[in-house]
Parts: structure tokens; C-alpha cells; sequence
């Protein structure tokens, strides 16, 4: 049955989402000597907790409710399962036994083992929930959450990247706004673009131009010419332009892409 | 005595080794992955923001996977270069949104399903990219650190992007203005309560839109 499949599927997938996500965050605070999977806001977040367990739990509440509000209307967990649900909830399993966070929150193994078995429950139970929702609520949801969404996606992000790029430092601003217009007409959003301006730029400006930023360079510029082809943006543009395609262009698109 | 036991324990245990890393990112973007393959068969259980999500649905119900594949696609890139430098991988941007959205949005839209479809093959999917991910970040900090002290603007990034998080709740309750007077009401009840019992915005509005629309019912047109 279909409910069933879920409930097994989302016992594998909580497991192995809770286990890594436990070690990443536990090695986090060993980082950069250890390499850690986690967030900066993650690290700060548990940082401010102060090893106060109902701190840790009350903070990840507030979180999980967001995200079972979002999972009921669009199938959508948030980001804040992983990066403040888990950690969090593990780190408050952990503290109610034992207060020392140096043997408790810092122990990738104790927060691997703590992180699975909370995975597992919440997953599951998200996903169970939210599969046993009314039609009704869907639509709502649905109405009001994907308007939303891409107002912010095609219009606030772009914005808040792009200001914050020309903020960042002349050379961001400068490699943001071309970055971010080519990667607007290419891949058909800004925020990509906008997001490797202020890499390259900032790279350039701390390091200057080295191996590795030159080499950011010619990727940046291999990810813009591939994701051209592969969208047909080449040929878009010569028929904007009222040019006609060579034959040779048409070949070469009907070799990766039969269709 | 106690930090020399701690130091072996670094270099030598699985669980602060930098061998082991590409075993953790594998075991995380083996779950993320599956994830979004329930996503893709039940409509529930992707690890990520709905607006991001909202991209990879746009795909899936007909329209172009692009916005999905290439915002992921280069949140991954530039994660994965951020993350061996400053010695914390980005989950969100590398594993969430990358493996999980920009992957499966480039294998849709040249027409893969297999690894969508099927659960076994999506965990598997999931395992080899996350250890391929891993090890690439383990080659390039075996040979970038301590050559590096850039961030690359990781700081400017951070800063933008939870920048946009709080435009979210205004702008459902916006959206949930325009889909009918009472789901407005309810979403603004929400928002509110929430905001007064200092919670995030979006929960409430989301919340309060539902429940409004439970009782007084919109059609999808």
C-alpha cells in the first residue's frame, strides 16, 4: 500500500539523513582542523544554545513546526531539518544525560547515533503526516505558497544577491552584474550568476590573480557556454537577431539532443 | 595526556578522519537524494525550501527544468570550492539544493528517470555523488590548505541569502491576499500570532492560510 511504502522509505531516508547530519555538525566544531557538513548559521545557532538542552529543543521546535507547515502544503521539508531540527534535537538528547558538551555536542559519534535515531522520527513522521492531508488544504497551499515563492525567487533574490555584490566591493559588483545579466538570459535566473560574481570577485580581491582564481575564471566561463548549448540559447539568440542558423550549429544540437 | 589522546583520536578514528568524509557526505546525499525521488513519486519529502523545491515542480509539470539545474547545478560548484577552503561543506548549498535539486533536475530534463523513479537506484545515485563530492573536496584541501585564507565572499553570500528568508513570510501573506479575502484573513492571523509569540513568520501565515482555506474552500484554476 501506498502509505506503507512511504513509512519504509522514509525509515532509510531519516537514517541516513540523521546519522550524517549529526557527525557533520558534531565535527563542525572541530573545524577547520576536521572537515565538517554543516552551516555557519548551524554553528552559530548551537554555539548561542549554550549547552542548555531545552534551549536546544525549544530553538528546534520552533523550526519543525515551519517545516511541518511546509511539508503538509508543498511536499517540502525546508533546509531547517537539516541544518537546525537535527542537530539541535540531538544535542538536547544528549545534554539531558550528560552536560559537558566537550563529551556530548563536539563527539561526532555520540551525535551521529543521537542525530539517526531523531532523523528517523522526525522524517517519518512528516512525511506520514502530510501524505494523510485533505485535498482542500493542498490547493491552498498551492495558491498561496508558489506565488510566493517565485516572487522570491525570480525577483527578491536576484535583488538582494545583486545588492549585496555591488555592497561586497567594486570588483564583486562588477563581475555580479555581468554574471548575473548572462546567467538572467541564459540559465533564466539571476542568483546563479550573480552568486559566482561575488565568488570570483572577493577570490580576486583576498588572493589577487592566482592559479586558483584564474582557474575559477575559465570554469565559470565553460559553465555559461555549456548551459548555453545545452538550452539552445545559441540559436535562441541567432533568431532574435534575425540571422539564420548554420547547418553545421543544427548538427551539432541533433547529436546531443535527438529529439 | 588528554590532548595527546584527542590528537590521535583526530587523525586516526573514523569519526574525525578526513578519509571518512567523503563517507559521511555519501550517507547524507544518499538520503537527500532519495528524498527528493519521494518527492518525485508521492509528492512529499524533499529536503529543501519550498521556493526551491517550486523550481524542480516547475519541471516536473511540464515546464522547463532549467532555473532548477542551473541554480543548483552552480550552488554546488561554488559550495564545493568554498567548503574544502574554509573547512565546513555547505549542506544546504552543496548537498540540499545541488544533489537534491540541481541533479535530478539535469537528469529529468535529458530525460534519466530511472534514479527519480526507483528508490534502490536513487540511494545508490545518491551514495556515488555524495562520495565522489566528498573526495573531490578532499583533494583539493590535501592541496589548497593553509595555501588560502580567502572565504571567497562566503560571508557577503551568507548574509544575502538570510536576507531573503525574511522576505518570505510578507510574501505569502501577500500571495494568500490575492487568493481569496478569507484565506488573507487567516494568513494574517497567523503571521501574527506567530510574530507575537516570536516564531517565524512564514509558519503562521502558511498555517493560518490552511486552515481559512479548509473551511472556506478555493478552486485551482
Amino acid at each position: 500500500m501506498h502509505i506503507t511504502v512511504i513509512f519504509i522509505q522514509s525509515l532509510i531516508v531519516g537514517a541516513l539523513v540523521g546519522f550524517a547530519a549529526g557527525i557533520g555538525a558534531a565535527r563542525m566544531f572541530n573545524a577547520p582542523k576536521v572537515q565538517a557538513l554543516g552551516a555557519f548559521r548551524t554553528l552559530g545557532e548551537m554555539n548561542a544554545a549554550e549547552g542548555d538542552p531545552v534551549s536546544h529543543f525549544s530553538f528546534g521546535l520552533g523550526f519543525f513546526f515551519n517545516a511541518w507547515a511546509s511539508t503538509v502544503g508543498a511536499g517540502a521539508f525546508t533546509q531547517d531539518i537539516t541544518h537546525r531540527v537535527i542537530p539541535n534535537w540531538a544535542a538536547a538528547a544528549l545534554l539531558i544525560r550528560n552536560k559537558k558538551i566537550a563529551e556530548t555536542v563536539h563527539n561526532p559519534k555520540k551525535m551521529g547515533i543521537a542525530g539517526l535515531v531523531i532523523g528517523i522520527l522526525v522524517v517519518t513522521f512528516l512525511n506520514i503526516t502530510s501524505s494523510a492531508i485533505p485535498e482542500s488544504l493542498q490547493v491552498t497551499a498551492v495558491k498561496v505558497l508558489v506565488p510566493a515563492a517565485n516572487t522570491l525567487i525570480n525577483i527578491v533574490m536576484p535583488v538582494l544577491f545583486w545588492l549585496a555584490a555591488i555592497d561586497a566591493g567594486h570588483r564583486s559588483g562588477l563581475f555580479g552584474t555581468v554574471f548575473g545579466g548572462l546567467a538572467g538570459l541564459i540559465m533564466g535566473n539571476a542568483v546563479p550568476g550573480v552568486v559566482l560574481g561575488i565568488l570570483l570577485g572577493k577570490g580576486v580581491d583576498e588572493l589577487g590573480w592566482r592559479r586558483i582564481t584564474k582557474i575559477m575564471l575559465v570554469a565559470i566561463i565553460l559553465l555559461f557556454v555549456l548551459s548555453g548549448f545545452f538550452r539552445g540559447f545559441d540559436i535562441e539568440t541567432l533568431k532574435s537577431l534575425h540571422l539564420s542558423t548554420p547547418d553545421w550549429l543544427n548538427h551539432l544540437h541533433g547529436l546531443v539532443n535527438p529529439e | 595526556m588528554q590532548n595527546d589522546l584527542k590528537d590521535l583520536e583526530h587523525a586516526k578514528s573514523f569519526w574525525f578522519a578526513d578519509w571518512a568524509f567523503p563517507i559521511i557526505v555519501g550517507l547524507m546525499s544518499a538520503g537527500v537524494f532519495a528524498g527528493t525521488s519521494m518527492y518525485y513519486n508521492y509528492g512529499v519529502g524533499a529536503f529543501n525550501e519550498v521556493a526551491i523545491v517550486a523550481m524542480l515542480k516547475a519541471g516536473m509539470s511540464g515546464g522547463s527544468y532549467g532555473a532548477a539545474a542551473a541554480f543548483g547545478a552552480s550552488f554546488l560548484f561554488a559550495r564545493i570550492l568554498e567548503g574544502s577552503l574554509v573547512g565546513i561543506l555547505d549542506l544546504g548549498g552543496s548537498i540540499l539544493t545541488g544533489v537534491g535539486i540541481g541533479i535530478p533536475a539535469i537528469l529529468l530534463s535529458v530525460g534519466i528517470k530511472l534514479p527519480m523513479e526507483s528508490f534502490p537506484i536513487a540511494l545508490l545515485t545518491g551514495l556515488v555523488l555524495g562520495v565522489i563530492i566528498g573526495g573531490v573536496i578532499y583533494l583539493v584541501r590535501k592541496f589548497t590548505i593553509g595555501q588560502s585564507s580567502s572565504t571567497f565572499g562566503a560571508d557577503v553570500m551568507m548574509g544575502a541569502g538570510n536576507q531573503t528568508g525574511r522576505f518570505l513570510g510578507p510574501l505569502i501573506i501577500l500571495s494568500a491576499i490575492t487568493a481569496s479575502i478569507p484565506i488573507g484573513i487567516g494568513s494574517t492571523i497567523g503571521a501574527a500570532i506567530f510574530y507575537a509569540w516570536k516564531k517565524p513568520l512564514p509558519g503562521g501565515a502558511i498555517i493560518g492560510a490552511m486552515i481559512a482555506g479548509f473551511f472556506f474552500p478555493v478552486g485551482l484554476k
